[in-house]
């Protein structure tokens, strides 16, 4: 039954995704092939940030074709890793492709009209107004999408008994037991390591004057941040011991979030994929959190009045998740 | 990994860690190579003093079930596995010994009498 009812949401879901991204693309290109009778043949595309004169140009039919272009890609890299992930990583669909749409859609209608008229495109003015409006309104839009459909997908959860099919693990009278586990992914290590040399060759050229700092500069510091954050998400540390679960990232074991036994609803293990979840590293899905360093065995908890799951990618996920249901009944009986 | 600690035990501190550790490596929790949680994580979670934590890995060091690296903390040893096995089995003998009355002097002339 419940079954049915999810899968009519899917597809009215995926209807409407389709409806959206064909209807802001058919718009987005026909604007100005609609007005070409009252446009200059090129159209003033691009104004710098201090004046009301153009600074960049584009003929008709590029004016036409570019934002439909960009649009279509974007929805495509959006809505292609969704198919394969399934319906449960919705939300992104909403939150990204609707202010994405209005901004594009703003931004075309604006060109139109400042191009509106005009013998050349030199004499198209700012339209700043317009561009405010756009960018609140999308802002709008994006929120409003979220909280609606994450609202829609939270209800059924929330009937859910959360004891239903958790596994428990026996812990002998006056045991004390606790549970390690531990991933990596090479890659991002590798991909830490690499960054981090660069960024220590840029300091050196740097340090030596050996080329003009200024894109030397911003390399560095890309590359710095770069292969931190590698180094952080490269490796976790899971652990359910009597202070309730502790995930730490990266060597140093830090940051780390933790979780008392109370704290949690219920945990268990699932099989996630990355293209479930929207790639590696800490991500953000219709899932809830993830930190996805491999693809199989995740331990997943629901945090305590919370509607969405964390979940982290760690080898031996079941004992892990039943060591944790038990200390929370454990906790709730003492 | 799971480690399991009797909280009624009434051996020092550092030898429930050492015997918790080598129970986990006898029944195969953690294999040759694999590196365990540092004594830091295992202090922490057992709620233990590193110090006494520490105290345990070096005595299995020196049993020669865990090899510390440099860099790469603390290890499972190659072979840990009947290594660890076989020193349970010692000491549940002795245990059984003692409560049958035998001292661990006697227990050493026993085995030292057999031929």
């Amino acid at each position: 039954m419940r079954d049915g009812t999810a899968t009519r949401a899917t597809t009215t879901g995926g209807a409407v995704t389709a409806l959206w991204t064909a209807g802001v693309t058919v718009v987005l290109a026909g604007m100005p092939l609609l007005a070409r009778d009252r446009l200059p043949d090129r159209l003033a595309t691009h104004w710098g940030l201090d004046g009301e004169v153009p600074d960049g140009s584009m003929p008709l039919w590029a004016a036409s074709l570019f934002p439909a272009l960009i649009w279509l890609v974007t929805a495509a890299a959006v809505i292609v890793p969704l198919l394969r992930a399934g319906p449960a990583a919705h939300p992104w669909t909403t939150a990204v492709l609707l202010p994405m749409g209005i901004v594009l859609t703003g931004a075309q209608a604006a060109v139109i009209r400042s191009n509106l008229d005009r013998a050349d495109w030199h004499e198209a003015r700012q339209p700043t107004g317009w561009v405010v409006a756009i960018l609140v309104a999308a802002v709008l839009a994006g929120v409003a999408g979220w909280l609606l459909v994450s609202r829609r997908r939270g209800t059924p959860d929330d009937t859910a008994t959360p004891d239903e099919g958790a596994p428990a693990l026996d812990i002998p009278k006056g045991r004390r037991l606790v549970w390690f586990s531990r991933s990596a992914n090479p890659w991002l290590q590798l991909l830490a390591a690499g960054t981090g040399l660069v960024a220590v060759g840029a300091l050196v050229a740097l340090v030596g004057g050996l080329a003009a700092p200024g894109s030397l500069w911003s390399l560095f510091t890309g590359c710095a941040v770069a292969s931190v954050a590698c180094a952080i998400f490269s490796s976790v540390q899971a652990r359910v011991s009597e202070r309730g679960l502790e995930v730490s990232f990266g060597p140093l074991g830090w940051p780390g979030r933790r979780w008392a036994p109370g704290d949690i609803e219920t945990a268990r293990m699932e099989v996630r994929r990355p293209a479930e979840v929207g790639g590696w590293g800490y991500r953000f899905s219709g899932l809830g959190t993830t930190v996805m360093l491999r693809a199989g065995e995740c331990l997943v908890v629901r945090p305590r009045g919370r509607r969405s799951d964390f979940a982290v990618s760690v080898d031996d996920a079941e004992r892990g998740a039943a060591l944790l249901n038990a200390l929370r009944t454990n906790g709730k009986r003492g | 990994m799971l480690l399991s600690l009797d909280k009624t035990d009434t051996r020092p501190l550092h030898e429930q860690v050492a015997g918790a550790v080598r129970r986990a490596i006898a029944e195969g929790e953690c294999a040759p190579g694999d590196r365990l949680p540092s004594a830091r994580d295992l202090s922490e979670a057992l709620d233990v003093n590193v110090n006494t934590v520490l105290r345990a890995l070096r005595g299995l060091r020196d049993e020669g079930l865990l090899e510390f690296r440099r860099g790469r903390g603390v290890t499972v040893a190659e072979g840990a596995r009947p290594h660890s096995e076989l020193q349970i089995r010692v000491g549940e003998l002795l245990a059984e010994a003692a409560r049958l009355g035998y001292s661990r002097t006697d227990l050493i002339d026993m085995i030292r009498g057999l031929p």
